[in-house]
């Protein structure tokens, strides 16, 4: 145990550093949550003055919706990176060490949670000059506890589909073609109240829709609501089945 | 140091890439691994460095066994794969380290074993550039300098100097004799360069098809083939009765004329000079010069698997990681297409056009057998001409003792590659 915490430490530490070092990197991670915050907030600025949407504008609206779409974004580059490090022979050079093998996926699932982590505050803070209203400190840092555990989930799912699909293609198409749709059914663009019946009960597996319900609460006050409650036991378990998934899927093949 | 026993992996694929592989390579060896794509080589050095489970058979590594105690095996190896494996956004310096995180060293060993590697291989000067600006000969020296880090007993090299340009290649062997010779470490490098295997190993094993073929010091295969040619130069007019006096030694087997030149071909050049060159003097015929040249791997190489470097290559490296890839894919399709190559028994046959093929093969067996202590089932092997065995014995024999007279060259290349 204490093997897999220090061997997650330092392969941790080697990703942050590579990340670091793409200046270009830095920038976009800047610049692309801005695009959905801003454009997003422009282009649908008069559903909120549609009869049964909540009260404020559309960005206020929005905002969990964008820290989402950096989550979905952000976290499905990282099986991509995972086949490049195979065919690189980076990975068989750390298997042949007694390396703990859950610590290569749980190094690479953390590290793409922490960088959605820094690209999430990006947002919340323009979000907060644009006037976006948060209630407390407490209700932003614990959105910030949910973007963590839905990045997690989803970065393993990356890593995991990565090891079944084994191509980077197929892998980015797929990344592609469920970050919409996985938008679409969670209350992140519309209200509940205004989907079609079928698409509302989709939204009760979609892990988004969750988390989503969870940070528009956590910015409206609503810390300890029973809603919220659910909300974050539902994403405790999708984080911990995906990333048992991944792990599980990365050391049958690696033996 | 490195011992299997009826190794044998399938692929899920269907593809066999190995098939009871017996290998025994002793403590300080260079043990090179010859064969070309598609042969097994690198199936066996992923079975034998734990990144991959045999389907049958069994394997050993300074007493550990592969499956069983991968932990205790891994932390008495390093491993060198084709792909340079180092991270092309981390200094020299930080890949060196995080390997050692990696083998869980404590930071203060590493530290010192990190200033030691980056003398070793002249690295110090680049150590914090990071290694996207290294050249390909340096990224080599780093992934091995990595692969060094814990001390290994036994480092494995799969293809060392591939997309190497030949400056770099000879450096690289001189680092490569010189962690033999100073360091102690023993080697399992796989290549399907011929010098390369020729010059740096003190016994190679042929693989063909997944099982070896014959394994034996360079000398002694080039032994077995044809013997030496030794290259007599002439006096004017002394040429005829110099092939007179030659055509009635026993040690010559053939004789060839090349203007002034005699070409004469013996089993053993460096024995039989002495006894020619006394032969041609009491005839009264004088030597000008006089050069042996030995036959080359690529003619042992030839004899053994049948097929020439440059036909094998066109087969797919059966790679464990791809070949889980490709499953039931057309990784399959080519995969079995590889496997069922009838190619290379063509050309063995059409070079050996009166039937000796056969022969040969039970050779093959018999060697096989003598190196690599396994038993086998094919009871034709004990047909073979034993009269011509124990020639091939006593080649052997020769070239061990010859080849503790070249080691002192090596000592002197190896410390000026590690200087320079």
């Amino acid at each position: 145990m204490i093997y897999l915490i220090r061997d997650t430490w330092y392969l941790f530490n080697k990703y942050l550093r590579i990340t670091l070092r793409m200046p270009m990197w830095a920038l976009f991670t800047i610049v692309q949550p801005l695009i959905w915050l801003l454009i997003f907030g422009q282009l649908f600025k008069n559903m909120a003055s549609l009869p049964g949407f909540p009260a404020g504008r559309y960005m206020d609206f929005f905002l969990p919706g964008a820290i989402i779409m950096t989550v979905l974004f952000g976290t499905s580059w990282s099986g991509v990176s995972l086949l490049r490090e195979i065919n690189f022979g980076t990975v068989e050079k750390m298997l042949v060490t007694p390396v703990s093998r859950i610590a290569i996926v749980m190094s690479r699932v953390i590290h793409s949670a922490v960088t959605v982590i820094i690209q999430c505050i990006i947002i919340t803070i323009v979000a907060l000059i644009f006037g976006v209203s948060a209630s407390s400190i407490s209700g932003i840092l614990l959105s910030f506890v949910v973007v963590f555990l839905l990045s997690v989930g989803f970065s393993s799912i990356s890593n995991g589909l990565a090891m079944w699909l084994k191509r980077e293609e197929p892998l980015v198409v797929l990344g592609n073609m469920m970050t919409l749709p996985l938008m679409f059914f969670s209350s992140a663009m519309v209200p509940k109240s205004f989907m079609p019946e079928w698409i509302r009960i989709m939204t009760m597996v979609n892990p988004i829709d969750y988390a989503v319900e969870a940070i528009r609460a956590f910015y409206s006050g609503a810390i300890s609501s029973e809603s919220v409650f659910t909300g974050f036991a539902f994403l405790v378990l999708f984080a911990l089945a995906s990333t048992s998934w991944a792990t599980e899927m990365f050391v049958n093949q690696s033996e | 140091m490195i011992r299997t026993e009826k190794l044998s992996k399938i692929y899920s694929s269907g593809v066999k890439a190995l098939a009871n592989l017996c290998i025994h390579v002793e403590e300080g060896e260079i043990f090179g691994f010859l064969g070309p794509n598609g042969a097994g080589k690198s199936t066996a050095i992923k079975i034998l460095t734990t990144l991959s489970r045999p389907t049958s058979g069994m394997a050993w590594i300074g007493g550990y066994n592969v499956v069983t105690e991968p932990n205790k095996v891994r932390c008495s190896i390093g491993y060198v794969s084709q792909e340079t494996g180092v991270d092309y956004f981390l200094s020299g310096r930080e890949n060196l380290v995080l390997q050692g995180r990696l083998y869980r060293m404590d930071s203060k060993s590493i530290h010192h074993r990190v200033e030691e590697l980056l003398e070793l291989f002249d690295l110090r000067e680049n150590a914090d550039g990071l290694v996207s600006t290294y050249s390909g000969g340096m990224k080599r020296k780093l992934d091995i300098a990595t692969a060094l880090i814990h001390n290994p007993k036994i480092l494995f090299l799969d293809e060392p100097t591939i997309g190497l340009d030949p400056h770099s290649r000879s450096s690289l062997w001189n680092y490569i004799r010189m962690l033999n010779k100073d360091m102690r470490v023993t080697l399992f490098l796989t290549t399907h360069y011929l010098d390369e295997a020729d010059k740096l190993s003190h016994r190679i094993g042929i693989l063909h098809k997944g099982s070896i073929k014959v394994v034996d010091t360079p000398e002694a295969l080039k032994d077995s083939i044809k013997g030496d040619s030794i290259n007599l130069s002439l006096s004017e007019g002394a040429k005829e009765k110099a092939i007179t006096v030659l055509k009635g030694s026993s040690m010559v087997k053939d004789i060839l004329c090349e203007n002034e030149h005699v070409r004469v071909y013996v089993n053993n050049g460096s024995e039989a000079i002495p006894g020619l060159m006394k032969l041609l003097n009491q005839q009264g015929v004088d030597i000008l010069s006089l050069t042996i040249s030995r036959p080359s791997l690529d003619d042992v190489y030839l004899k053994h698997s049948g097929v020439s470097f440059k036909e094998g290559e066109s087969g797919a490296e059966a790679n464990p990681w791809w070949a889980k890839w490709q499953k039931g894919g057309w990784g399959k399709k080519k995969g079995g297409e590889e496997w069922n190559q009838e190619g290379g028994s063509e050309l063995e046959a059409s070079k050996d056009p009166e039937g000796k093929g056969e022969e040969v093969e039970e050779g093959d067996q018999e060697e096989w057998k003598k190196w690599a202590s396994c038993p086998t089932d094919d009871k034709q092997e004990n047909t073979w001409n034993k009269d011509e065995n124990k020639d091939e014995n006593k080649g052997q024999e020769e070239a061990w003792k010859k080849w503790g007279g070249s080691t002192a060259d090596w000592e002197k290349w190896g410390k000026g590659g590690g200087k320079s």
